[in-house]
C-alpha cells in the first residue's frame, strides 16, 4: 500500500534493510522483570506468548503494544505509524461512537469541524459550490447522528490574530534573539513531524507557537463549548475533516492531550477522501442530500454563506501576518500583496519595500525541496527572510494527501485548479472583524486568565533526538 | 580473433580497505579514487609509474562510495555514506571543499553531473533521487526530490547530451526521469532484472543504456520512439525504453559496474566474481535484437570484488578498473580483428 502521508514525512528515515519493526526502538525500551536470564517461549496457535517456569507452569507474555505516540517519539520510521493511525482515528472509529449512542442510554455528544480546503475538493467532486456543499454535508453528517458542525475557518481566525500577534512580538526582540526571525509557520503538521525529527533544536526556536486551526478548534470545543453545554471533555467526540493524514499526526501529539481529563482535544480526524468514502457507504451522492442550515456556532458566516480568508488557500498566514506587520511596525497600509515567484510556482516571495529599503521580506515555501533550501539557507545564515509559512505539499493544503482524488476523465491539474477557485470564490472576512471571536477574546480567553489563553491557543514542539541502538547501527 | 587486455600498472590506491570507485577527470589527465578509509586521492601518470598527486582533506565522516568531475573539469563532487555530498575545487596548488550538500536522510549512494554542468543528482539509501542546480556563484539550491523507487537507490547517470536523469535501484527497475512544468518526474520504468540493479551507462549517442544487475546479468535498453514499429503505437510522445539485449552466462556473481567506450563502443564490466570483461558489439546486428560478444576475460583481475571500471575520455582502450582490495589497475585493451 502507498504512504498516504505528505511527502516530507514519508522521507523521514525510511529504511529498507531494516524493516520497521527491527528498527523501532520501543522493544527495547519495555521494561525487564528481573528473573533468570535463560527462558523457554512457548507460541500458542493463537498467536500469544507463554514462558515456560523452570517447574513446567506457564506464564503469559505482555505484547508490545505501540501506540501512535511511541511511533511519534522515535527517531525511527514513520510508515509503521500508519496501521496505528488506521485503527485509531478513522471513519470506522466515528462510526463505533454514533453506534453506541443508538444503542446506549449514555449519550456522547459528537462534534464535526470541517476544514475550508476539505468542503471545497467536496464541492469540486460534487459540482457544489462551498456552502452547499457544506450545508449539505451539514445534513449528512446530522442524519447519521451527529450534533453539531463546525467550520475550522471560525478557529483559524484565533491561529491568524495568535501569528500576528507572536510576529510583531519576534520581531521586536530580533536584536536581543538571533533565532527570534524568520518565524516559520506552523499550521502544517507535516513539516512540523519533519522539523522535530531532522531537524531538532536548531529549528525548531523558528518555529511559530501558535496553534493551527484543528487544535485551536480543540480548544475551542473541549473548553469553551464543553463549558457551556455542561458537558466533561468526555463526553464530547469531536472529530475533524482535514485535507491531510497528516493532521492525524498532530491531534495525536500529546500536547493536545487534556490532562486533567486523558482525553484528545481533537479524537478523530478524517479525511476528506474519507468523507466521501462514508458517503459510499451509506449509498449517497452529495447531490442527493437536502441541505441543512449551517451551524453558525463556530462558523466563519455571513448568514448561509461561508466565508474565508485572504491570502492563500492554505491558511492565508503570510498575507495576514504581513498586512498586520506593515500596519503596525511601518505604518503602512497594505491593500494589495504582489507575490513573485522564485525558483518555482510553490517558492514566493512578498517584500515590503519604501524609498529602496526592504523592511519585510516574506516569504511561502510549499512542498519538500523548497523546504530543504530554506532549511540549508537558514543553516549557512543566509535566509533574507522575516516570515516563512512553510507547507509540506506542493501547492499546500488544498492539494493534501487527504483530498479527493480525481475522477478518471480528469487530470489532478485541472481538478487542484477548481479546488483553489471554489476556495477563493467564498468572500473574505479580516479575521479582527469576525464579531464572535473578539466576543470569545474578551470573555472566555479574559475569564481564564493570560496563562491558560496561551496554553488554549499556542503549543510546543520537542525535537527528537537520534537514537542509535545495536539494532540500527548501520555500517 | 584474439583481442586482449594487458594490465599496464596496479597499484594499492587505498591500503587496508576498500577502492570504491575510479572517476577520469574530462581530459583523462588525473583519476580520482575513494574508499572505505574516507580519502579521496587523484593519481597522474609519472613516466612509468603512477603517483599520487592529490589528497583531499578530510571531508566526510564515512565511506565515500562514489566520485563524480564535473564536465569542465574544476569541480569533483563526493557521495559519502555520511549522507552528505561534497563539491571539491582547485585553490591555488590544493584542493578544497566548496560546499556540502546536505539533505539526504542516509548514505548517499552516487552523484552525477549533467553535461552542462548546471545541474547535480545525488540518490540515497533513503530511496530518494535529488536534483541540484548550481548558479554562477556556486550556490547550489534542490531543485526537485523524486521518490520513484521503492528501495535503496544505487546509482544515477545523466544523458551524454539531454537534461535526461537515468537511477538504478535495489528495487530492481531502472527509472529515467525529465523536467516537467518545473519539476523533475520520472517517466519511465524499465523492469526485466531480477535482483540489485549497480550500475548504469550510456552509449555514446544516448540511444542507448546498459545495466549492470546482482542478478548477473547486463542488459542493453534502447529509446524506441512511439511511431516505431517497436514502440507498439502507443499514444504518448514519450519515448520507450526497451531491452534490446541480455548478457547472462557471462558473469559468475554480481556484476557491480559496467561502463560504455566513447571512442571504441566496446562495454566493460566489472565483477564480484573479481573478474574484468570487456563485450564488443556485433557491427552487423538488428538494432532492435543487439548481439554482444564477450571479447576479454580476465578472470583474476583483482584478489577480490571489482567495484569499478572506468574508461579512458581520450585515449581508446585505456581501462582503469578498482577493488576491495584496495587496489587500482589500469589496462590496455587490443583488438586483433
Amino acid at each position: 500500500m502507498a504512504s498516504q502521508f505528505s511527502g516530507v514525512l514519508q522521507l523521514t528515515d525510511l529504511d529498507d534493510f531494516i524493516t520497521p519493526s527491527q528498527a523501532c526502538i520501543k522493544p527495547v525500551k519495555l521494561e525487564k522483570k528481573p528473573g533468570k536470564s535463560l527462558a523457554k517461549i512457548q507460541i500458542e496457535d493463537d498467536g500469544s506468548y507463554f514462558q515456560v517456569n523452570q517447574d513446567g507452569g506457564l506464564q503469559k507474555l505482555e505484547k508490545a503494544k505501540i501506540t501512535l505516540n511511541d511511533c511519534l517519539a522515535c527517531s525511527g520510521c514513520i510508515t509503521s505509524a500508519e496501521s496505528v493511525l488506521i485503527a485509531q482515528q478513522s471513519q470506522d472509529e466515528l462510526y463505533k461512537v454514533l453506534h453506541r449512542n443508538k444503542s446506549s442510554a449514555e449519550q456522547i455528544v459528537v462534534v464535526v469541524s470541517v476544514s475550508p480546503q476539505s468542503r471545497a475538493s467536496l464541492a469540486a467532486h460534487f459540482g457544489l459550490s462551498t456552502s452547499d456543499a457544506t450545508s449539505k454535508l451539514t445534513a449528512f453528517f446530522k442524519n447519521i447522528g451527529v450534533h453539531h458542525v463546525f467550520d475550522t475557518g471560525f478557529s483559524r481566525a484565533f491561529s491568524l490574530l495568535e501569528s500576528q500577534k507572536e510576529f510583531v512580538e519576534r520581531y521586536q526582540r530580533k536584536e536581543q534573539d538571533k533565532k527570534a526571525l524568520p518565524m516559520l509557520t506552523s499550521a502544517c503538521p507535516g513539516w512540523i513531524c519533519y522539523a522535530e525529527k531532522t531537524h531538532g533544536d536548531f529549528i525548531l526556536p523558528y518555529i511559530s507557537t501558535t496553534r493551527s486551526p484543528q487544535q485551536v478548534m480543540g480548544s475551542l470545543v473541549k473548553g469553551y463549548f464543553a463549558e457551556q453545554q455542561n458537558l466533561t471533555p468526555k463526553q464530547i467526540y469531536h472529530v475533524t475533516v482535514m485535507p491531510c493524514f497528516d493532521k492525524k499526526l498532530e491531534a495525536s501529539r500529546t500536547d493536545f492531550i487534556m490532562k486533567d481529563t486523558d482525553t484528545r482535544e481533537v479524537d478523530c480526524v478524517i479525511t476528506s477522501g474519507e468523507v466521501l468514502k462514508m458517503l459510499e457507504q451509506e449509498g449517497l451522492s452529495l447531490n442527493d442530500v437536502d441541505p441543512a442550515p449551517l451551524d453558525t456556532l463556530f462558523s466563519s458566516v455571513n448568514g448561509d454563506e461561508l466565508l474565508r480568508h485572504a491570502g492563500s488557500s492554505s491558511g492565508g498566514y503570510l498575507h495576514h501576518v504581513y498586512a498586520h506587520a506593515a500596519k503596525q511596525l511601518f505604518g503602512v497600509e497594505v491593500n494589495d500583496i504582489t507575490y513573485k515567484t522564485l525558483k518555482n510556482k510553490d517558492f514566493q516571495e512578498v517584500t515590503l519595500e519604501k524609498d529602496g529599503t526592504v523592511f519585510l521580506r516574506f516569504a511561502a515555501a510549499y512542498g519538500f525541496r523548497n523546504i530543504q533550501n530554506l532549511v540549508q539557507k537558514l543553516k549557512r545564515g543566509k535566509s533574507p527572510y522575516d516570515f516563512v509559512e512553510v507547507m509540506a505539499c506542493p501547492s499546500g493544503c488544498v492539494n493534501g494527501g487527504g483530498q479527493l482524488k480525481p475522477l478518471p476523465e480528469k487530470s489532478n491539474k485541472e481538478l487542484l485548479q477548481q479546488v483553489e477557485d471554489l476556495y477563493n470564490a467564498e468572500n473574505t472576512r479580516l479575521p479582527e472583524e469576525e464579531d464572535r471571536v473578539t466576543h470569545l477574546y474578551r470573555t472566555w480567553l479574559h475569564n481564564v486568565g493570560e496563562e491558560r489563553a496561551r496554553e488554549l491557543l499556542h503549543t510546543r514542539y520537542h525535537g527528537v533526538e537520534k537514537v542509535s541502538n545495536g539494532l540500527t547501527v548501520k555500517w | 580473433m584474439k583481442d586482449t587486455l594487458n594490465i599496464l600498472h596496479k597499484f594499492s590506491a587505498h591500503p587496508d580497505s576498500r577502492c570504491w570507485y575510479v572517476a577520469w577527470n574530462p581530459k583523462g589527465t588525473l583519476l580520482a579514487s575513494c574508499g572505505g578509509d574516507r580519502a579521496i586521492r587523484l593519481w597522474a601518470r609519472e613516466g612509468d609509474s603512477w603517483e599520487c598527486r592529490f589528497v583531499l582533506p578530510e571531508g566526510h565522516q564515512r565511506t565515500i562510495r562514489k566520485l563524480a568531475w564535473s564536465p569542465c573539469g574544476n569541480y569533483l563532487a563526493s557521495a559519502s555514506f555520511d549522507a552528505t555530498t561534497c563539491i571539491w575545487g582547485k585553490k591555488g596548488d590544493d584542493f578544497e571543499c566548496l560546499t556540502v550538500l546536505e539533505g539526504h536522510e542516509n548514505e548517499v549512494k552516487c552523484v552525477s553531473w549533467a553535461p552542462s554542468g548546471s545541474l547535480l543528482a545525488t540518490c540515497s539509501r533513503d530511496k530518494s533521487v535529488w536534483v541540484w542546480e548550481v548558479d554562477e556563484e556556486d550556490e547550489y539550491e534542490c531543485v526537485s526530490v523524486v521518490n520513484a523507487h521503492t528501495q535503496d537507490v544505487k546509482h544515477v547517470v545523466w544523458h551524454p547530451t539531454q537534461e535526461l536523469l537515468a537511477s538504478a535501484s535495489y528495487d530492481n527497475t531502472v527509472r529515467l526521469y525529465k523536467e516537467e512544468d518545473d519539476d523533475w518526474v520520472c517517466k519511465a520504468t524499465l523492469e526485466g532484472h531480477t535482483a540489485t540493479v549497480w550500475s548504469l551507462a550510456f552509449d555514446p549517442s544516448g540511444q542507448r543504456l546498459a545495466s549492470c544487475s546482482d542478478d548477473r546479468t547486463v542488459k542493453v535498453w534502447k529509446e524506441c520512439q512511439p511511431e516505431d514499429e517497436q514502440g507498439e503505437g502507443s499514444a504518448s510522445t514519450d519515448p520507450e525504453w526497451k531491452c534490446v539485449c541480455t548478457l547472462s552466462g557471462f558473469h559468475s556473481r554480481a556484476v557491480y559496474d559496467i561502463a560504455w567506450c566513447r571512442q571504441t563502443g566496446l562495454l566493460a564490466t566489472a565483477c564480484a566474481d573479481d573478474g574484468v570483461r570487456i563485450f564488443n558489439e556485433d557491427a552487423n546486428s538488428n538494432p532492435h535484437q543487439t548481439i554482444f560478444s564477450l571479447s576479454v576475460h580476465v578472470p583474476k583481475a583483482h584478489n577480490q570484488d571489482v567495484n569499478c571500471v572506468a574508461w579512458h575520455p581520450k585515449e581508446a582502450g585505456i581501462l582503469a578498473s578498482c577493488s576491495d582490495d584496495g587496489e587500482i589497475a589500469i589496462w590496455s585493451y587490443h583488438s586483433e580483428a
